[in-house]
């Protein structure tokens, strides 16, 4: 293999390890602000290492079977992909992680990203724990709900810029030099509405409603599969925070931006979610087909009549 | 001997006056004599078929006067078909009454005297070329029907009987009515003369004297709403005489309405009339038969209905049109006729001969509910059986005359067909068998019958040729007044007719 | 021998003599069917051309017959997918009744169908329509469930169909004076406004219903479910597709040909109503409990896909639709084959009773797991490509909402996808399932090779491209681009099939390595009973299997949408018909009084309207 090749793996494998460090921490601090503000000391922020890496030296008890053991890859597989073709920086600043950015667009990432769900939901379907299959029944049934406002401020990005891929938001945005949240406000609301559920943070937490469903889909799930699964987790919060940025906000020229700026649009989610109580699914169902559907609604014909 | 069109009249008149004798000499010759008798005719179809394609129509005078004075018979390319395709009709249905009912004995004379009457009667009145022949022929059909139908001598029999006899004298009278009147202004009985002399009738004489006619033929031709005894008729007659009815006397009916108005009268609303009536009536049997119970009566209506479209395609009047029409005459009876024969022996033990105890007969009589549904699919006119180019022609030649409303209802009224075709035949097949159903085994006859009209439907239905050049020739025939007229009367004058459409 | 015509008497020949062989052996009949399709497929792929013009005279008509770039593409999606069908039918019928009879229709349908693809004249193609209407009825009503009416229904629904096109038909003979269909493209343009609408419409109604197209789809849930499943995999996967067929002639080729608004509102409403159809039907297979009818509904969601892609008729949406009518012919017949499979092996096909079959159906999980993949549009499987070539062509062609629309739907199908693995082979072990085993081999191996074809056309569509570039300039659209593996829209935006898959097949394995080998001496496999249930221990023969009402919360949410079937209104409908009927009816009253009453009344109206009538 020549130099290029080898670069490029290195890309890869500093790419994900970004990802990950990223998604990890934000994890611990998540859990940190969390226990802060219903007056916990909490756990310190690199707790989530601790818990991932004690995971991967465990062995695992038991299998139920080569469903169980391929959903946590089916995960993974998911998430890393994910990110392979997402611009982690815009390509203004000294890093610039290509990978496989110019190779797909945002459709075919819609798409990747429920590859993870479902691998995952068949993996916890094999395990035979009910509280698993309800969690993935509610969560699939959310997805539903969440995916319209989303597809709805995509659709009015995408007519904005007159093209489907990341790449091709991002340099509309560059060459124009604003950025899409400011551009097509409407969008961005419906698509931060739709975050809140892609998160599951309360009040869309009902796919794993700790203490009603031990975990949901991940009940059966230990030592290595549940490291994996955490693993993939990270990864994949670091993937929709990054696709938002590059598409809301210009991106971010530097590692430094990308943090700040993943870090603040976090936080919506999180903060709206510890105030919360939870939705029942088809509360939150409707609620996705709500305010926010009407509001990417007219996103789009903004775009289409107005701009 | 000289074959000649007059041994259809003649050969089965004197079975039917010779048979009480024969009978004598041994019972079986009763129910063989008729089946040599049509093997007969059919072998002068065969004949004089081949003739009328090769050299035109043949004119049979009777009795050495020369028309318009004495009584002629035409045997044309249209009239030959049809009574060759009558006489075919009538060897099945010969073969499938042959030992309909085994123990008869006495009631099989009776029955093949006047089935005998009945083929001479329905040929007589396509042969003849003479206005009151055409009526004794009526006659005679007429009364060997009503005795047909009465023929269980139970209480619903007689009751059909009654019906169709009382309706049918309106026909005779009406009919007769319109001859005498005819006959007062033209001074002639033959139908060529008639033809020539028509348009110096006046008007509105001439009008009356077409309505007369269209309602009384009207009746025989089952047009709605004069239909009423058909349904009746049909149901309460026993099964080779339904299939007769369907086959042959329907079919004189209509040929008789369609002589008077595409060679007598030259009246363009008749066209009209016909396409308008024919449309109606199929509309109201189709519908009628969606909700019958008793599966002859359905069959009934179904017939009504087909001959509404054979009538709707008449009144289209284009040489494309005849054509269907006469296809679709051909595919009836064949098709038809089949699906008599085989849903009688269905129903045959059933109660009211209902529908809704057929249920799962399709694995107790496979043979007969496969001929059943092969003639159900055909009828509808789906391919590639004989039923759809019959079907595709009429449309075609509707299409071509713009009318695509009539298109619309003929494939409306379709759709109706098929639902209650496949009704049955889906209750055949896969119903669960109710209990205490007792099975009709056919008889060889029966099935020997019903296997000939399937291979015609299927044969037919994969190519066509083999009958269409007939029916070609038999609407050019039909169309070709002038033809018509100038093979009966060499010497008249045509200048003043005109060939219609 | 001309070979078209070879393979219409080869079809014809194997339909009698399965019917035949039924009496010495019902297995003889099957292996029978199986092998006059395989030579048929033989012939297709080896000798069949473009150059062969078959003419028969029929009366009038003469039928002609070719191949051609277009009808080659579905002519080889028949063959491939009725010879898997057919061989996994061998087993799946084994010890059935009336074998002849299902096998003789089988062969019937097939023949029907590769004639509809010769057919060059509107007649024979007419005709193999008609052939493959009634031999398809005459399958649904097989299993005698609920007494042929949904037999009925089918027919109703298909004669509206059939009765449209011969009504469209007639009437453009009457035109053109021709039955060629290459004549009626070239003339469209040609006819007055109206008589582009009206043949537009009939012709649309003729492919909507076949296509299942709300509103002309109610008879097909049920008749896909309530067939044979070796059936249905031809039914729901070919039978279905001769309607995209129809519709790619008349939307591409005919309506292209003119520029009239009509036809621009033609597009639109179809385009809509697909859409419509794909997301109610989605719904109806969401909240399904039996896996037939889940698939039964899922095919009538697809085929909204493919015919909104035609609908929209650009060259990226075209293709898209083509792709996809090809992927759900693959996909969906071998998750019928794998329906038919669990139902051969353990009698129903329930979802809330079965369970936990992975482990004594791993073929037919995994050949069901990669058609899921597939149907759900997940990458890297061939399903994907159509589904983004079709959203990258409706929002390159602005229909914005239509997009919402196809994307509400085909993430509802995320739903009953899962459902369908997991009702099924998932959750935890039934003791009524204990011992049941995989199925035979010859049942086995159409599905694998089903599977295999997704994976092939996922990764190199250009394999598919190619042909159906071609067959696209066939249809006049001209030079269509294209890639082995690269998928690109209007706009520049693209997809490297070959990057996806190798990524995620890489991240994969290592993945799958890593987990498999870790401490894999020390990871006990245990039961799926053997679960954390806090502390509760559930006993033998209680199943903790979470399956009824799987989707309730879903189901309470979308249920304003659900309340009345389009069905209920055709019910209605028909009943107020019989009733009128039956009014009408009550002229024959059966008294002779009466009808002598009509004679004389009929007479006298003729004789005082005789001015008005006659002249």
């Amino acid at each position: 293999m020549d130099t290029n090749s080898w670069i490029s793996i290195l890309g890869f494998i500093a790419t994900v390890v970004l990802a990950f460090t990223v998604g990890v921490s934000y994890g611990g601090i998540v859990r940190k602000i969390t226990a802060r503000i219903q007056n916990r000391v909490g756990p310190p922020v690199y707790q989530n290492f601790f818990d991932i890496f004690k995971l991967y030296s465990k062995s695992t008890a038991v299998n139920h079977g080569w469903m169980q053991h391929l959903g946590p890859a089916f995960a993974i597989t998911a998430s890393v992909t994910s990110l392979m073709f997402i611009p982690v920086l815009n390509g203004q600043g000294e890093f610039w992680f290509a990978n496989l950015n110019f190779k797909g667009d945002l459709i075919f990432l819609l798409y990747m990203m429920v590859f993870g769900s479902l691998g995952m939901a068949l993996g916890a379907g094999q395990t035979g724990n009910p509280n698993s299959a309800i969690g993935v029944s509610r969560g699939l049934s959310q997805m539903v709900g969440y995916e319209i406002p989303w597809v709805l401020a995509l659709v009015a990005l995408m007519l904005q810029t007159k093209s489907t891929s990341i790449t091709g938001i991002m340099d509309y945005q560059i060459a124009h030099g604003t950025w899409m949240m400011f551009e097509s406000p409407l969008a961005f609301i419906a698509a931060l509405m739709a975050m809140l559920g892609m998160f599951h943070y309360a009040p869309f937490d009902v796919t794993f409603a700790p203490a009603e469903l031990s975990s949901g889909p991940a009940s059966e799930f230990g030592g290595k599969y549940l490291a994996m699964m955490m693993t993939s987790g990270s990864i994949f919060a670091f993937v929709k925070l990054a696709l938002f940025v590059d598409i809301f906000m210009g991106g971010a020229s530097n590692l430094i931006m990308l943090v700040v700026k993943t870090f603040l649009l976090y936080m919506v989610p999180v903060l709206y979610g510890i105030v919360s109580p939870r939705y029942r699914t088809e509360q939150s169902i409707r609620y996705f087909w709500g305010w926010p559907t009407l509001i990417g609604v007219l996103g789009v014909l903004y775009v289409v009549f107005v701009r | 001997m000289v074959i000649s069109p007059v041994h259809y009249i003649a050969v089965p008149l004197l079975a039917a006056f010779l048979m009480p004798l024969l009978a004598k000499i041994h019972r079986e010759l009763t129910r063989i004599v008729p089946g040599l008798v049509i093997l007969y005719l059919g072998y002068v179809s065969v004949v004089l078929m081949n003739q009328v394609m090769a050299h035109g129509t043949i004119v049979e005078v009777i009795a050495g006067w020369n028309a318009p004075w004495g009584i002629n018979l035409v045997y044309s390319p249209f009239t030959g078909f049809l009574a060759s395709m009558m006489t075919a009709m009538a060897f099945v249905i010969w073969l499938y009454s042959y030992r309909f009912k085994k123990v008869d004995s006495q009631p099989a004379l009776k029955y093949f005297i006047l089935f005998m009457m009945l083929v001479t009667g329905t040929i007589g009145i396509v042969l003849t070329g003479d206005i009151f022949n055409f009526f004794v022929f009526l006659e005679i059909t007429a009364i060997s029907s009503y005795s047909l139908t009465a023929f269980y001598r139970d209480r619903d029999g007689a009751e059909a009987a009654f019906k169709y006899l009382l309706i049918g004298s309106f026909a005779s009278a009406f009919i007769l009515i319109a001859i005498l009147l005819l006959y007062t202004q033209v001074g002639t009985l033959n139908m060529a003369q008639i033809a020539v002399r028509m348009h110096d009738v006046p008007t509105h004489m001439k009008i009356t004297i077409l309505i007369l006619f269209l309602v009384g033929l009207g009746i025989e031709a089952e047009m709605f709403p004069l239909n009423g005894w058909a349904p009746d008729a049909y149901s309460q007659a026993p099964s080779p005489v339904g299939v007769t009815f369907a086959a042959l006397v329907v079919k004189a009916g209509v040929y008789g309405l369609i002589r008077i108005i595409f060679t007598l009268f030259d009246v363009h609303g008749a066209y009209e009339y016909l396409i308008v009536m024919g449309a109606i009536t199929l509309v109201m049997a189709e519908l009628a038969a969606i909700r019958q119970k008793s599966l002859k009566r359905m069959l009934a209506y179904s017939s009504i209905g087909q001959m509404g479209v054979v009538m709707i395609a008449f009144g289209i009047g284009t040489n494309e049109a005849v054509f269907g029409a006469i296809f679709l005459m051909f595919n009836h009876a064949v098709i038809k006729g089949l699906l008599f024969m085989s849903g009688s022996y269905l129903v045959y033990n059933t109660p009211n001969k209902e529908i809704q105890y057929l249920s799962g007969y399709g694995m107790k009589m496979p043979l007969i509910s496969l001929f059943f549904s092969l003639g159900a699919l055909a009828i509808v006119g789906l391919p590639p059986f004989a039923g759809f180019w019959s079907k595709l022609y009429i449309l075609i030649a509707a299409a071509d005359n713009q009318m695509i409303g009539l298109i619309a209802l003929i494939l409306g009224v379709s759709i109706v067909e098929i639902v209650y075709y496949f009704r049955v035949v889906g209750r055949l097949y896969f119903g669960k068998p109710s209990k205490g159903s007792i099975m009709q085994k056919p008889t060889y006859g029966g099935v020997i019958a019903m296997s000939l009209l399937a291979i015609v439907i299927l044969v037919v239905g994969f190519y066509p040729d083999v009958i269409t050049p007939y029916i070609h020739n038999a609407a050019d025939a039909l169309l070709d007044k002038a033809q018509y007229i100038h093979s009966v009367l060499p010497n008249a004058d045509l200048s003043q007719i005109q060939n219609l459409k | 021998m001309n070979s078209l015509l070879l393979i219409i008497l080869i079809l014809l020949g194997g339909a009698i003599l399965a019917y035949l062989s039924k009496r010495i052996s019902p297995m003889l009949s099957s292996i029978v069917s199986f092998l006059a399709i395989t030579s048929a497929a033989l012939v297709f792929f080896f000798l069949a051309n473009d150059q062969e013009i078959v003419k028969i005279s029929l009366g009038d008509f003469v039928l002609e017959w070719g191949l051609n770039a277009y009808s080659w593409i579905f002519g080889a999606m028949v063959m491939v997918m009725a010879t898997l069908a057919s061989l996994f039918s061998i087993f799946y019928m084994k010890g059935k009744d009336r074998l002849g009879y299902f096998n003789l229709n089988f062969d019937l349908s097939v023949m029907a169908m590769m004639g509809i693809l010769f057919s060059l004249d509107w007649v024979s193609f007419f005709i193999f329509w008609e052939i493959m209407t009634w031999s398809s009825f005459l399958i649904i009503v097989y299993n005698g469930i609920s007494e042929g009416k949904i037999g009925i229904k089918y027919m109703i629904f298909s004669a509206i169909g059939g009765y449209a096109m011969l009504l469209a038909l007639v009437v453009t003979r009457s035109q053109i004076h021709s039955f060629l269909i290459t004549d009626l493209i070239h003339s469209f343009a040609g006819f007055s406004g109206n008589m582009q609408a009206l043949l537009g419409l009939l012709f649309l109604t003729a492919f909507g219903v076949k296509s299942a197209v709300m509103p002309l789809h109610v008879w097909a849930p049920r008749a896909y479910a309530d067939s044979p499943m070796s059936y249905t995999a031809i039914f729901s996967g070919l039978l279905s597709k001769m309607g995209i067929f129809g519709f790619g002639i008349m939307l591409i080729a005919v309506f292209s040909h003119s520029v009239d608004g009509t036809i621009f509102v033609y597009r639109e409403v179809l385009a809509w109503l697909a859409a419509i159809t794909s997301v109610i039907a989605t719904f109806y297979a969401v909240i399904q409990t039996d896996a037939k009818r889940l698939l039964a509904y899922s095919s009538i969601a697809q085929l909204g896909y493919i015919v909104m892609g035609l609908a929209i008729g650009t060259k990226l949406a075209v293709m898209a639709a083509l792709f996809l009518a090809i992927m759900h012919a693959i996909y969906k017949g071998t998750l019928f084959m794998v329906v038919g499979a669990v139902e051969r092996q353990t009698g129903i096909t329930d979802m809330t009773r079965l369970g936990a079959l992975i482990r004594k159906m791993p073929w037919t999980f995994f050949a069901a797991l990669l058609s899921i993949i597939a149907l759900a549009g997940i990458p890297p499987l061939g399903g994907f490509v159509g589904k983004w070539m079709l959203y990258e062509s409706l929002i390159t062609s602005d229909h914005y909402f239509l997009i919402i629309l196809a994307f509400l739907s085909s993430t509802a199908a995320f739903l009953y996808s899962f459902r369908f693995l997991f009702g099924i082979f998932l959750g935890q072990e039934e003791k009524e399932f204990e011992n049941v085993k995989e199925v035979p081999f010859t049942m086995v191996l159409p599905m694998l090779i089903g599977s295999l074809l997704l994976v092939v056309f996922g990764t190199f569509p250009g394999l598919l491209f190619k042909p159906l570039a071609s067959a696209m300039s066939f249809l006049g659209m001209g030079d269509v681009s294209w890639n082995m593996s690269m998928l690109s829209n209007g706009w520049g935006d693209h997809v490297d099939t070959l990057d996806v898959i190798n990524s995620v097949v890489i991240i994969f394995v290592l993945v799958a390595i890593f987990l498999g080998l870790k401490n894999r001496k020390r990871t006990r496999y245990v039961s799926t009973k053997d679960i954390h249930t806090s502390g509760e221990i559930p006993t033998e023969n209680e199943n903790l299997t979470y399956a009824v009402d799987f989707y309730k919360p879903f189901e309470r949410a979308i249920a304003p949408v659900m309340k009345r079937k389009m069905d209920f209104y055709y019910n209605k409908f028909g009943e107020g018909l019989e009733t009128f009927f039956d009014f009408l009816r009550r002229v024959y009253t059966g008294n002779g009084q009466t009808y002598a009453f009509y004679v004389i009344v009929f007479l006298v109206i003729l004789i005082v309207f005789s001015q008005q009538i006659f002249f």
